[in-house]
Order: C-alpha cells, then structure tokens, then sequence
C-alpha cells in the first residue's frame, strides 16, 4: 500500500508551488490540466513501476489527491 | 443542402420531423436513417458510397471485436493461471489485429482522398532538388462531405468496443444512422456512439418543450451566421484575398472580424446542428463553452471545437504517451538528462504530435503544419516558462485570483488567438509573414472595405449581443429556460423578433455572397 506522502512527492514535482489538502479538487480548479496529468502519469509509472493504461486515465482518478492515490493502490493490486 | 438554405429549414427539417412523430415509436429510427441519407445524397451524391462502405467496414469490426470479447469472457474462467495468460494475450492479439484494419481501412481512406494530394506536392517539391528531373503525377480527389467528421467517429466507435466501455451495434443500419446522422455529419460536432445511440434508437416521444428549444437555438444559429458572420465574411474576403493591397489598421481589423466571423458562423452552425437534433430528442455534444474568456491558450482549445480536442486527447495524446515505446523513451530520457525532462519530453513529444493532428485535420497543407505548431509553441513557452514566473514574481500565484489578473489573462489570449487566426484565414505561410510585416505600414485608405458604416454597425452591435450571451452562459444563466418562463406573448415577440431580426439584418440580396460553411471543407 502506498501513502499520500508518496502521491503529495509526487505532485509538488510535477507541479512546482502546489497548495493542495488530500481532498483538493486537482481537475475542476485547474490546478492539474490535461499535460500535468499526463506529467503525472509518466511520474507514477516510473516511481511505482506500474503499467497504466488509456482506460486509466479517467480525469475522476485524478480529481484529488486522495483518488490518484487509490488508482495507483488499484494498479499495484 | 446548407443548414442555413431553405430547402432545408423550410421543406426537409419539417418532413423528417412529422415523419418522426407521426411514426409509431419502433419506426421512429427509420424515419432518421431516411432522412440522413436523403440529406447525405441530395449533398454528396455518388459519394454517399464512401460512406456505406466506412459504415460496413465499422459495424463489422466492432461485431468481430464484440464477437471476441464474449468467446474469451466465456474461455478464461476454466483456464489455470498461465492458460489464461496466453489465451488473454491471443484474444488481445486478436482484438488488435481487428482494430488495427479498421484503422488501415478508415483512416488509410481519409489519407487517401484528404491527404495524398498534399504528400505527392510535398514529394515533389523534395525531388525537384535532385539533380534529375522526376516528378510523381498529382492525384486530384473530390473529398466526400463529412470525412473527416465520419471517419473519426467511426474509430472512437471501434476503440470504444475494442477497451470494452461501448457494447456494439448488432445491426448495420445501426451503425450506418450512427455515422450518417445528418445533423452531424457535415460539421460534427463529434459524437460518441454511447452517448446518443440510445436517443437515436430507441427515440424519446414529439415533446413541446424539446421542440420548441431546438427551433430556438436553430434561430440563434441563424441569427449568428447570417447577421454576423456573412456580413463580416465580405469584409475579411476582401482583404485577405487581396492582402498586399492592404495593411496595417484593415489587416488589424480584417483579422478581427476573421475571429468574430469564424466564432460566429462555426458556433452558430453548432447551434443549428445541436438545435435540429433536440427537436428529435437527441442530445449532441456541445462543441463551445465561452472560448473568448479563457485564460490561455491551452484553455481557449478546451473550449473551442471541444469535442476534436476531446478525440485527440483521448484517443491519440493519451494512448500515445503511455504507450510501451513511449515509455521506454522516457525511461531513457530520465537516464540521459534527469528525472523532470524524463518526465516532460515524451509528454511534449506527445503534445506535439496532438497539434501537428489538428493542424492538419483541418486541411491538408504547410500553412496547417505552421498552424499547429504555433499553438504548440505558445503552450510549451507557458508550461518551460511557468517557474522562472514564479521565481521572479512571487506574488503570481496570488495575482491570479484577481479579477484584474483575469481580465489580462482573457485579453492576452485573445491576441494570440487572433494572430493564429490570420496565419488560418490568409493565402499560405507567405502571405501570412507578408501580412504580419504589413502590419508596421500605416493603412491610409478608408476602413470601410466592402461594407459602410451601417453594416460596421450591426457587426459592432452582434459582437456585443454574442458576448452579452456568453457572459451570461459563464455565469451560468440559461437563457432558454429563461425565455421559457415568460408569458406566451412575450416569448412570441422574443421569436417573431429574432426572425425579423434575420430578415431585416441578414446578410444577403444584390450587395453579398452566401459563404458557404468553412468547417465543412475540414
């Protein structure tokens, strides 16, 4: 299982600046647009090692911090 | 037939609707496949073959695919663990081999007619730097109507089978009204099978209110197309078509109106389109949210033509990027240069590619190339410039909340949206820089090219009207529901005036030409 410490990492990479709760709306405010998440993407495979796919990439798994962290619990399953 | 001819609003439009409500509901289907390829032969002719035969190619591969995923759902279960293993990756195998010829065959059909003629110039204009002289005949194609909007829609049919969030069609007509739809087929917008088959085949009853809201949205279509952009069309073809003749204040104002005309006309024929198919139940995908009050450009695409932008980043930038190869590549680049450009580079890899796409989607030619590239550039500078920003301005993050800050977001983009719309709009790359550098040169002639003062008038006044109505669409006031609130009377002037409004305003008679539809040449 992974944590959100992780997924936080992970994010404050990516996006340099970022202010977000785990429960912060990362889609519907802009924070993350469509490039950021596919930053994020390339981040988490590498990190974690996982195989994402195109059906993965539902902008609902990456709404909140709190559900990028569920899809990578999923992926690692 | 035009949406906005008569023959269509007054003859067509009404005969398939009573067909419609008339039918018994089992029917109702019928009486839209009619319609559509009734509406597909009077426009296209013979060429409607085309399109018989990419409805045949895309039903039958996403029967096979449909076909594949039922035989392994009911093999795998008795399988032990390395068995299902094998078996999963020869149905997948299978299920790519079945996509990958629906995609030879369709797109191999677009690049045919659309592209080929564009490659066999680029060619030659290669081979004319050789010493010897050899040059490849020019093939020269009529494109069928519709495409490149078909087409599309027949792939995200065949990947949405193929990832297993669509069920099928069982039957060709199915698939055939699909991509026939005539609302739909000449300018998009581009839907998804899941989304609007279920109203296209098994229609909702005739209902008032469903009616009575397309016909309204068919006449703000209308009012937009023929009052504005008509009107702004003999003003902009007047100087872009004669761009060395001008400069300066008429090439500024020529672009403007280039903006103003493009919105105009391609939202207002969305609304004609999206209106048309309400009457019969069938909710369309919106193709623009407010455009002109995005904060960049990367958010002005997301809200112009949304449903291209939505196709390509779902099923090109994003199955691009975590593709295997692509992967690999970042892998390597992490090894090379770090780990933020192991990160970034196959995502502007991918990007690139996405606005190479649109580029060409909308027409096969350098000017396009050029045309994608300049929004790739535009993004790219904002994201590799965003922390020297912040570095250097720390208050940023803070600005942007500002209304102020916002306004300058709005106007800023506006710009560069319209120098993308001159380099669109002129007579290739050439012409473009030509106009741009034009630009320094002070124009001395009078403003009023094609048009007086009246009709600079009524584009000033329809600019504001249409901003007035995005401004309230962001505020998220509905205009429509609105209008329906109000006493019968008063919403038969509202009507009766935006009639008169087309009839007495509309750009037409001796003095203009009818400009035909510019997205339906894409």
């Amino acid at each position: 299982m992974h944590t959100l410490d992780e997924i936080m990492k992970i994010l404050a990479e990516v996006k340099p600046g970022i202010e977000a709760e785990p429960d912060t709306e990362l889609v519907r405010t802009g924070i993350l647009d469509s490039v950021d998440i596919m930053s994020v993407v390339m981040a988490l495979a590498e990190e974690f090692d996982l195989e994402i796919s195109p059906l993965d990439l539902k902008e609902e798994n990456f709404h909140t911090p709190n559900a990028i962290l569920d899809l990578v619990n999923r992926l690692d399953d | 037939m035009a949406y906005n001819s008569f023959p269509y609003l007054c003859i067509f439009l009404p005969l398939c609707w009573v067909a419609w409500a008339v039918l018994p509901q089992r029917y109702r289907p019928a009486a839209l496949l009619g319609g559509s390829l009734v509406f597909y032969w009077l426009t296209a002719g013979t060429y409607t073959v085309w399109l018989l035969l990419a409805a045949a190619l895309t039903w039958a591969l996403g029967l096979g695919l449909g076909r594949l995923q039922q035989l392994q759902e009911a093999a795998l279960p008795g399988l032990d663990k390395p068995a299902r293993k094998e078996a999963k990756h020869q149905f997948a195998a299978l299920q790519r081999g079945m996509v990958t010829a629906g995609v030879i065959g369709l797109l191999g059909l677009l690049i045919w007619l659309k592209y080929l003629p564009f490659l066999v110039r680029t060619l030659n204009s290669a081979l004319s730097l050789l010493p010897f002289a050899w040059q490849v005949a020019a093939p020269s194609f009529v494109q069928p109507l519709g495409l490149s909007f078909f087409t599309l829609m027949a792939l995200s049919y065949l990947f949405d089978v193929r990832r297993g969030t669509t069920q099928p069609a069982e039957h060709y007509w199915q698939v055939l009204l699909y991509l026939s739809f005539w609302p739909h087929v000449v300018e998009g917008p581009f839907d998804r099978w899941a989304q609007i088959s279920p109203a296209l085949l098994n229609p909702p009853k005739p209902n008032y209110r469903a009616f009575t809201f397309g016909v309204q949205r068919i006449l703000w279509g209308m009012m937009k197309k023929l009052i504005i952009a008509d009107r702004a069309n003999m003003y902009v073809k007047a100087v872009f078509d004669n761009w060395p003749s001008y400069s300066g204040s008429a090439v500024v104002v020529a672009t403007l109106l280039y903006t103003l005309q493009l919105y105009a006309e391609f939202s207002g024929c969305m609304d004609m389109v999206l209106g048309a198919a309400e009457c019969f139940g069938v909710p369309l995908a919106e193709n623009f949210r407010q455009p002109f009050f995005a904060s960049s450009v990367s958010e002005f695409w997301r809200r112009w033509h949304i449903t291209l932008g939505a196709w390509l980043r779902e099923y090109l930038f994003q199955p691009v990027i975590v593709s295997k190869p692509m992967m690999r590549f970042g892998k390597w680049c992490r090894t090379r240069f770090g780990a933020a450009l192991g990160r970034s580079l196959p995502v502007w890899a991918g990007l690139l590619l996405t606005w190479l796409a649109i580029g060409l989607w909308h027409g096969a030619g350098w000017l396009y190339v050029v045309y994608g590239l300049y929004y790739f550039l535009l993004q790219w500078l904002g994201e590799v410039a965003e922390p020297t920003l912040l570095r250097l301005c720390p208050s940023l993050p803070r600005w942007r909340t500002r209304r102020w800050y916002k306004l300058w977001q709005a106007l800023r983009t506006f710009v560069l949206v319209n120098f993308g719309m001159l380099l669109f709009r002129s007579n290739g790359t050439r012409a473009a820089l030509e106009m741009l550098a034009s630009l320094r040169r002070p124009y001395e002639g009078s403003l009023l090219i094609k048009l007086d003062a009246q009709d600079l008038w009524v584009l000033v006044i329809g600019a504001l009207v249409l901003l007035a109505v995005d401004l309230l669409h962001e505020r998220g006031i509905a205009i429509r529901e609105s209008i329906a609130r109000r006493p019968l009377p008063l919403r038969w002037a509202i009507y009766c005036g935006g009639m008169l409004a087309v009839m007495i305003f509309g750009a037409y008679g001796d003095n203009y030409d009818p400009a035909a539809f510019i997205y339906a040449q894409f």
